[in-house]
Order: structure tokens, then C-alpha cells, then sequence
């Protein structure tokens, strides 16, 4: 007949002993650095965000593989914004209260806007990484910015174009909305200023599907460089045109146009046709083996891939100030990170080169003009 | 700068990419003249027949014409699904009109969001191209494009004319415009009218759609802002008067494009509301040409101001 035994105390208090033993080794092997990413992961924006966020954890992976942070891993926290003010509020405070991190990354203008409050009054840095407009710099001591913001990549444009270019008549056509009426004033002033003359300033219709009325007024001021400031959905449309009109002076836009489409789009139309990039292109061998991985793993190129380079980059920077606080023994919290990251100013990031942090929130990066050339987009000059 | 050239550059082109907008007006106008439902999901049949078309060509590689035919597969069955779930279904339970035009905002907002989630937000085309060559008639610059799209809209405005006017189904449309119980009394099944009347839409959404995606590019919400310039061709036009709406298309096109010359760029966009706010407020039976034997009999306006419905 089979007995059953029943434990002794001495067999449990050991038995206690040991599970005990294994959760604190545990808790031990298991100590993370975290920080939080929120991020369209649904919703319209979600094509964008969820190619930023893949880029975000092969970095998290790379790091960790590499040994992590002092030997402690790095936890990215990812939440959803659907680039939506209220969800980024609802993802920021849950980063902060319960997940309790001393620093998160986020994106899009209205988005990171809206967030800001939250990572100023609870003293939690929010890394804004994509999101470009001028007001970013402004939105308190704990929102800082990881990308350049929109004047840079257009001052760039304009100088050159006035300055190494020699062009001294250009005309610009642009967007009736925030995205094409800042832009456009400043390219206006930047190239004025370098000594050139704007010679037709047209704003164009956000719904418009049509542009010969413009097109005509630019073309009966003979200028010797057309800027376009428009979105990625029209400008395409605006130089086929132009081009039907018989337009064929050089052409120069911004980032959002440096893309492969437009020369499939465009075909002998694009040759000439200057973009900015605010992040190296392919002939940097970093970033043609990280596209190289994408086609590889994902059957595809990155969309949006300037920023996705960004966002590879970013959790460098967290692991970078993490690192430093931990050589210090300082506690990981939002103030330390900032005196931290602030202290640090420089920083050697794999995809997107040196990234300086100005007290002001601004950055400094290098802007890359880019020309469609002989079919292909070729990098014409980096401007400092 | 007001040179002969300029002038002509700008009728010529506006002419040509009126060709869609014809065709976006007449749908609209149809369906509102005898089903009496302010389509507003006319949107929802623009975004699929698009991405029907892009699919076929652009994705699978297929050629144009395959993905012209599964743009007007979709926009078909879309319309009929409309018609059978929707629209005969409010009418049963004689819904107020503003319900009507709620469930076809629903309708186009819903497949806009599913096109989001499935083709996301990148802005699309039919064809990889986007660059139609040109030739010079005199100093005209007259793209490959626009011959076509031209001779579509013109065709299609004279099929419907034909097919309103001569056929027998057309005839009943017509009758049912007119008076959808007397209709019924004559015997004209009106269910099967209101169905014909989706269809004709649908083809004709079908066409516009194809010719603004080999020309423009496309996003998901694109058929909802295009269809701000239908509702005022159909306003502005007389509300019931087809062609109305379909002249009042082209000459919107050309008002607005030449607009430039005369005012601030920045002032383009506002021309649009400008004219539907006069029309709305001091022509709501929209601009009455003078009297005349007109193609179609005249109908009685919809109320549009949520009166009552007039359906049986």
C-alpha cells in the first residue's frame, strides 16, 4: 500500500529558503534600465510609427547584446499615441505613473506638444524624435529634441542655393498651411538675405489638384530656381506639371520628397531636382547595411527613412546618459537624467552621426542636400 | 502678364482636369435627383474603386484596363451594398433625410479608416508614372492625359443624355425623379429604379476615379475632399439639373485656376466656399439659366433643410 509523506518543517523552512534565494538571484539577473517609447502604433500614422518602433528595438537589442548598460539591460516600455494628443497624454501618464521611467521618447508634433506638460510637471524627460516644428524648443525644461527642426534643413536649402549655386532669381511656391507657410517665409528671408531676389511667392491650395494658374505666375518671373514647399502627396504633381509647362529650371524642395517615389514618379521630370535629408543616405556604410537588414528580415525599405535612423539612434542617447548616472551611482530619475544629458552635449550615434544638444533644446546635425541625378538620388553637398 | 497664351493655357487645362470632376458632379446629382439621398458615400465608392485600380495595376502589376475593370467591379458592388443594407433599409422605416446623409458620412468615414489600416497613408497612384508627356498646339501644352480624360467626360455626359432620354429604364429614373409614388402607381418598380440609379452612379464614379488616379495622386481621406467640389457643382448647378451641375463642374475648375492671376494665391482655396455660401443663401434653387425646353423634366428640390421626407 502506498503512503503519502507529508513535508517535515525543516524540509519546508529549507524549501522556503531556496525559493526565496532564486527570486532575489532572480530579481537580481532580472534588473532593467527602462525607458518608454509612445508611438502611433494604430491609427493613420501607424504605417510610420510601427517602422519607427522596429528600429527602436533592433537598437534595444543591440545594445543589450552588447552588453547593456553596465551589464543591466535596457527595457524600452512601448505604448501606443495613434499620433493622437489625447492617447499621447493618456501613454505619457501611464509612463510615468506606473511605469515609473525617468525618460521617454516620442514623436509627432501635436503629439509631443501635448505631452509636454505632463514630462514638465512630473520632472520626466520626453526625447521628441521626429517631430520638427519650431515650437518644440520651447515647451519647457524637461521636452527636448533629438532632430532638427524645421528652419534648419530650409536655411540650408536657401544658402546654398544663393550662395554655391548662384542663383540670384528664385521663386517659391508653396502650401497654404502651417507646414508650407512658415517654411516658405523662411527660405524667403534666408535667401534674401544671402543676396538673391524672390521673384513670384505663390501659395497653392491645400485641396488643389491643379497648379497652372501658379505655375503660369512662376513661370512669367523667369527665375533661375523654383522652391517648392508643399507635402509629399502634391509636390510630385507641382513639378510634373511645372515640367508639362516648360519649366525646366532647377527645382528644390525639402526632406519630404527625398524619397525613391518621386523618381519612379517623375521619371526624367525628377533629374535635378534638390531635396534635403537630415540624416546620411545610403553611401554611408552604417546605413546601407541597416536597409540592407530591413530588405532582409522585412522584405522592404523602411518607410520614412530619415526618421527611422532617428529612432534607431535614440536608444543610444537613453543608454548613453544611463550609463553615466550608473558610473556616478546617481538614482535614475528624470532631474539627474537631464543634468545628465545636458552635461553630456555630445553624443556619436550609429545612423545618424554627432548629435550636439544646445541649452536652448535646439540641436546641431549636418544637413545632406540631395540631387536626383542620372536617374538616382546622389548626395550633392552636406552643409554644416 | 494677362497674355493670350496664358489665357488659353489655363482654359485648356482646367477643361481637362474638369474631366473628373464632371463626372464626380453627375453621380452626385443623379443620385440626389432621383433617389433623393444626399450621397455623401459617393467617397466611400471613390476610395474603393481607386484602390481596386492601384491594387490590380500598381501592386500586381496588371494592365490598366483589368484594374479600370475592378474599379468599376467595386464601385458597383459597393453601390449595391449601399443601396440594399442602406438606403432601402432607412427608407423602410422612413428615416428623416438628415439620417440619411449621417449614414452616408458613416459610410465614407468607415471605408476611408479601412483603407488607412490596409494601404496606409502613403499617397498612391494607378500607374508608377505620373509624368505625361506633352506637345505644344501652338503654345498649349496639352498632355497625353488630357485628350482622353476629356473625350471620357464628354462621352459619358452624352451616354447619359442617350440613356436618360431613350432608354427605358432612363425614362423611369426620370419618372421616379419626378414622382416616385405616381411612378409606382404607373407600375415602375421603384426599389429596382433606385437600384438602376446606384449602378449608373458607380460607373460613373468608376470612370472619375480611374482618371484621377492616372493623373493625381491618391490617399485614403483624398475622395472625401473631392467630394466638397461635387456638392457645390450639384449646389451651385440646381439642385436636380444634371447638366447644370456638370457645367457648373467645369466652370468651377476654370474660375478657380484663373482666380490667380486676378487675386492673392492664398485666396484660391477660399473662391469655393465663397460660391457655395452665395449660392446656398441667395440662389438655393442654383443658377437659373433662361427658360427653355430643358433635356430632362423639371424636379421638385429635396428639401434639404430636414422638412420631412417625401419618400413613401
Amino acid at each position: 500500500m502506498m503512503t503519502t509523506r507529508f513535508p517535515t518543517r525543516r524540509a519546508l523552512i529549507a524549501a522556503a529558503g531556496f525559493f526565496a534565494g532564486l527570486t532575489i538571484t532572480g530579481a537580481m539577473a532580472q534588473e532593467t534600465l527602462k525607458f518608454g517609447l509612445a508611438m502611433p502604433l494604430s491609427g493613420g500614422q501607424a504605417l510610420y510609427g510601427q517602422d519607427q518602433v522596429k528600429a527602436a528595438e533592433w537598437a534595444v537589442a543591440a545594445i543589450n547584446a552588447a552588453g547593456g548598460v553596465n551589464g543591466k539591460k535596457l527595457e524600452m516600455v512601448l505604448l501606443d499615441t495613434r499620433a493622437d494628443p489625447q492617447a499621447g497624454i493618456q501613454a505619457a501618464n501611464r509612463l510615468v505613473s506606473v511605469e515609473k521611467v525617468p525618460v521617454f521618447v516620442s514623436a509627432w508634433s501635436a503629439v509631443v506638444k501635448a505631452i509636454a506638460p505632463v514630462a514638465n510637471d512630473n520632472k520626466v524627460v520626453q526625447l521628441s524624435v521626429g517631430a520638427n516644428s519650431a515650437d518644440i524648443a520651447r515647451l519647457g525644461d524637461y521636452t527636448y529634441t533629438t532632430f532638427p527642426l524645421a528652419d534648419v534643413d530650409i536655411s540650408a536649402v536657401a544658402n546654398h542655393a544663393a550662395t554655391k549655386l548662384g542663383k540670384k532669381r528664385a521663386a517659391v511656391l508653396y502650401i497654404n498651411n502651417e507646414t508650407g507657410v512658415v517654411a516658405a517665409q523662411i527660405y524667403r528671408d534666408v535667401f534674401s538675405k544671402a543676396g538673391g531676389q524672390v521673384v513670384a511667392y505663390e501659395a497653392y491650395d491645400p485641396k488643389a489638384s491643379d497648379w497652372t494658374g501658379s505655375l503660369l505666375k512662376v513661370r512669367a518671373a523667369n527665375p533661375d530656381i523654383i522652391h517648392i514647399q508643399g507635402l509629399v502627396a502634391d509636390t510630385p504633381q507641382v513639378i510634373a506639371q511645372m515640367r508639362q509647362l516648360g519649366l525646366t529650371v532647377p527645382v528644390s524642395s525639402y526632406s519630404a520628397v527625398y524619397n525613391p517615389k518621386l523618381i519612379e514618379q517623375l521619371g526624367k521630370a525628377a533629374e535635378g531636382v534638390i531635396a534635403t535629408s537630415l540624416a546620411p543616405g545610403v553611401e554611408d556604410k552604417a546605413v546601407a547595411d541597416y536597409v540592407e537588414r530591413w530588405r532582409k528580415e522585412v522584405g522592404r525599405e523602411p518607410n520614412g527613412l530619415p526618421y527611422t535612423q532617428y529612432l534607431y539612434d535614440a536608444p543610444y542617447i537613453v543608454a548613453a546618459v544611463f550609463k553615466a548616472l550608473d558610473d556616478k551611482k546617481l538614482p535614475l530619475t528624470g532631474e539627474n537624467f537631464r543634468r545628465e544629458m545636458v552635461a553630456t552635449k555630445t553624443f556619436d550615434l550609429p545612423l545618424t552621426g554627432r548629435l550636439t544638444i544646445n541649452e536652448n533644446h535646439t540641436v546641431n546635425k549636418p544637413v545632406f542636400l540631395m540631387e536626383v541625378k542620372n536617374g538616382k538620388w546622389v548626395q550633392l553637398a552636406v552643409v554644416e | 502678364m494677362l497674355s493670350f497664351d496664358i489665357v488659353a493655357q489655363i482654359l485648356w487645362t482646367s477643361f481637362a482636369t474638369s474631366s473628373y470632376f464632371v463626372l464626380f458632379a453627375l453621380a452626385f446629382a443623379l443620385v440626389l435627383k432621383v433617389n433623393r439621398a444626399f450621397n455623401f458615400a459617393q467617397a466611400a465608392m471613390m476610395t474603393v474603386a481607386f484602390y481596386a485600380a492601384y491594387t490590380c495595376v500598381a501592386l500586381w502589376g496588371l494592365p490598366g484596363w483589368v484594374g479600370f475593370a475592378a474599379a468599376l467591379a467595386a464601385s458597383i458592388i459597393l453601390a449595391i451594398v449601399i443601396e440594399v443594407f442602406g438606403f432601402r433599409t432607412l427608407r423602410r422605416r422612413r428615416a428623416d433625410q438628415i439620417f440619411v446623409f449621417i449614414f452616408t458620412l458613416i459610410v465614407s468615414e468607415v471605408v476611408a479608416f479601412l483603407a488607412m489600416l490596409v494601404f496606409g497613408t502613403w499617397p498612391s497612384t494607378i500607374f508608377p508614372s505620373l509624368f505625361w508627356p506633352v506637345t505644344l498646339v501652338g503654345n498649349v501644352a496639352v498632355s497625353q492625359w488630357d485628350i482622353p480624360a476629356v473625350g471620357v467626360a464628354v462621352s459619358s455626359v452624352v451616354v447619359l443624355f442617350g440613356f436618360l432620354r431613350f432608354t427605358r429604364t432612363g425614362q423611369f429614373m426620370v419618372a421616379v425623379a419626378d414622382n416616385p409614388d405616381l411612378a409606382e402607381l404607373y407600375g415602375i418598380a421603384k426599389q429596382r429604379i433606385y437600384l438602376a440609379t446606384m449602378l449608373t452612379a458607380a460607373v460613373l464614379v468608376a470612370l472619375g476615379m480611374f482618371l484621377y488616379g492616372t493623373r493625381a495622386q491618391v490617399q485614403p481621406t483624398t475622395a472625401i475632399d473631392l467630394m466638397l467640389f461635387a456638392i457645390a457643382a450639384t449646389i451651385i448647378g440646381g439642385i436636380g439639373n444634371l447638366w447644370g451641375a456638370a457645367l457648373t463642374a467645369v466652370v468651377l475648375g476654370v474660375v478657380q485656376n484663373s482666380s490667380v492671376l486676378f487675386i492673392p494665391s492664398e485666396w484660391q482655396g477660399f473662391l469655393l466656399y465663397l460660391f457655395l455660401f452665395v449660392a446656398i443663401v441667395f440662389l438655393p434653387n442654383g443658377v437659373k439659366l433662361p427658360a427653355r425646353r430643358r433635356l430632362t423634366r423639371k424636379t421638385v428640390a429635396p428639401d434639404l433643410v430636414g422638412a420631412g421626407s417625401q419618400e413613401s
